[in-house]
């Protein structure tokens, strides 16, 4: 039988797993669950049983019984839902009717064993009949309780568009009628090492008070950046034209490749501009790594993932290691405007950290 | 001809049967509310604005669960009472639903039901004492 099928799969599932923490079809705690439970403690309470001219009733159930029988109930709705449905729609229809619902109930075999398979008329089979007379010999039990009606359904609030905010889109590609940004919340982030800006910070007033070695260097960052306080709160500083030319400055990088201390003065100048912009625009595991970078021992051997990267969304070896190769390799999502500073800047600090992390990783 | 008549006329009489059913319907309140129901019907996929409907599976499902319940207390009024101590005792015993009379009332629904004899929190239950690593 179809009931078989369904609902002994699931009865036992239902065993296995202990009522209403499995997950599954029925949980203990749904609300509709919990309904279904004193429903069904309601109907058996009015079971009776007549011997001997006295009504015999339960007067107590196992919870593991009612909680079965509760189970099976529900399932038996739902099952009732579903053959109906499909009857219907086998149909051509969307609704079902009363005698879908027949159908189904005669599906699922509840008429007391009655498989007339001759009888054409629905109304005539046996579960119809049997319903009829089961509602006029059993005592009517109204539920107890007044039910809300659910699921409820919370009204969904649209976010209001940047007109209805009265705020104007920070770029001109975005309509007014669209939903506004929602509002960014610089918070504090926690300084787990010297940070980005505080490294770069230290780079003012030439780059020889880090080179002289990398290990004070670090040391002397990391106490800067505490003092500074959250970075990212600084106001924005104005763009500077850089002066440098990028060959130029190539050609000087691959000479500090040899060099430790050679360090080109007028790149330092620059710096203090560019920081925050910097900043702002490196992707977290830049940052990370600039922390990694910092708090490791100088002059040791690090793996390549510690060692700074600007280009995004990489962890192969850097491009800022190569050094002839870092004027390409170099990308931004800034406005293009920006992207000459961040490149020359980054071409900077990226051979600076090189430069400071000298060892065998520096080999190209 | 004429016995396609006849079935045709039984058939709108128990038609009318099963729509005065219906209507009839709306006096008698079932246990189950018609909220209930129609959560678990609209969870299957069932779609009916009709109240009746909802009335008449509510009712389907009541008389289902009572049928279940009746058969579990006939196995369990069947059990062989105890052993009466006091033979002025009367058998009046209490009648529980256990998951024993449950599980044989259901199985004739075509629902297997096997409720696991005892809780077993530990590998070693169950198993004589003596066999036990401890």
């Amino acid at each position: 039988m179809v009931l078989h099928a369904m609902l002994g799969e699931l009865v036992s599932l239902n065993m296995s797993n202990g009522v209403g923490e499995g997950g599954r079809t029925f949980q203990g705690s749904d609300f509709a669950y919990v309904l279904a439970r004193i429903a069904v403690a309601h109907i058996c309470e009015s079971v009776e049983v007549n011997v001997y001219q006295k009504g015999v009733r339960f007067s107590s159930f196992q919870e593991s019984a009612l909680d079965t029988l509760t189970g099976v109930a529900v399932q038996y709705i739902q099952s009732i839902g579903k053959a109906a449905q499909f009857y219907a729609n086998v149909a051509g229809r969307v609704e079902s009717n009363s005698l879908d619902i027949v159908q189904a109930l005669t599906d699922l075999g509840s008429g007391s064993g009655v498989s007339d398979i001759e009888c054409c008329c629905l109304g005539d089979s046996g579960i119809v009949k049997d319903v009829i007379r089961y509602t006029g010999e059993a005592e009517e039990v109204p539920f107890v309780y007044a039910l809300p009606r659910f699921p409820i359904s919370k009204v969904k609030r649209d976010s209001p568009s940047f007109s209805e905010v009265g705020a104007e889109p920070p770029y001109e590609h975005i309509p007014v009628w669209l939903p506004a940004f929602p509002e960014t919340n610089v918070g504090t982030i926690e300084g787990n090492g010297p940070s980005l800006p505080s490294i770069q910070h230290s780079f003012n007033g030439g780059g020889l008070q880090v080179l002289k070695s990398p290990k004070s260097a670090r040391y002397s960052t990391q106490g800067e950046e505490e003092m500074e306080g959250n970075p990212f709160l600084a106001a924005p500083l104005r763009f500077v034209e850089n002066e440098v030319s990028p060959v130029f400055r190539l050609l000087e990088l691959s000479n500090e490749v040899v060099g430790i201390n050679h360090v080109p003065d007028k790149h330092t100048s620059n710096n203090n501009s560019h920081i925050p912009v910097l900043e702002a625009s490196t992707p977290t595991d830049g940052i990370n790594n600039k922390n990694k970078l910092s708090e490791s021992e100088g002059g040791e051997k690090k793996p390549q993932q510690n060692l700074l990267c600007f280009k995004i969304g990489t962890l192969k070896r850097p491009s800022c290691l190569a050094i002839k190769g870092s004027v390409q390799g170099l990308r931004w999502f800034q406005e293009g405007e920006v992207k000459r500073e961040k490149k020359s800047e980054t071409e900077e600090n990226g051979e600076r950290f090189d430069l400071a992390n000298l060892g065998p990783d520096v080999v190209i | 001809m004429n016995h396609g008549q006849q079935s045709g006329e039984a058939k709108h009489e128990d038609d009318a049967a099963l729509t005065e059913f219906l209507a009839s319907l709306m006096d008698y309140t079932p246990t189950i509310p018609d909220d209930l129901v129609e959560h678990y019907l609209a969870k299957s996929g069932f779609q009916c604005p009709d109240v009746r409907l909802i009335r008449l599976v509510a009712v389907a499902t009541q008389k289902f669960v009572a049928d279940v319940a009746s058969d579990a207390l006939q196995h369990c009024r069947a059990r062989p009472a105890p052993v009466v101590k006091d033979k002025k005792q009367q058998k009046d015993k209490r009648l529980v639903l256990t998951m024993e009379d449950l599980s044989k009332a259901l199985r004739e629904y075509g629902v297997n039901v096997k409720h696991p004899e005892y809780f077993a929190d530990s590998p070693s239950t169950g198993m004589d004492p003596a066999t036990r690593d401890e």
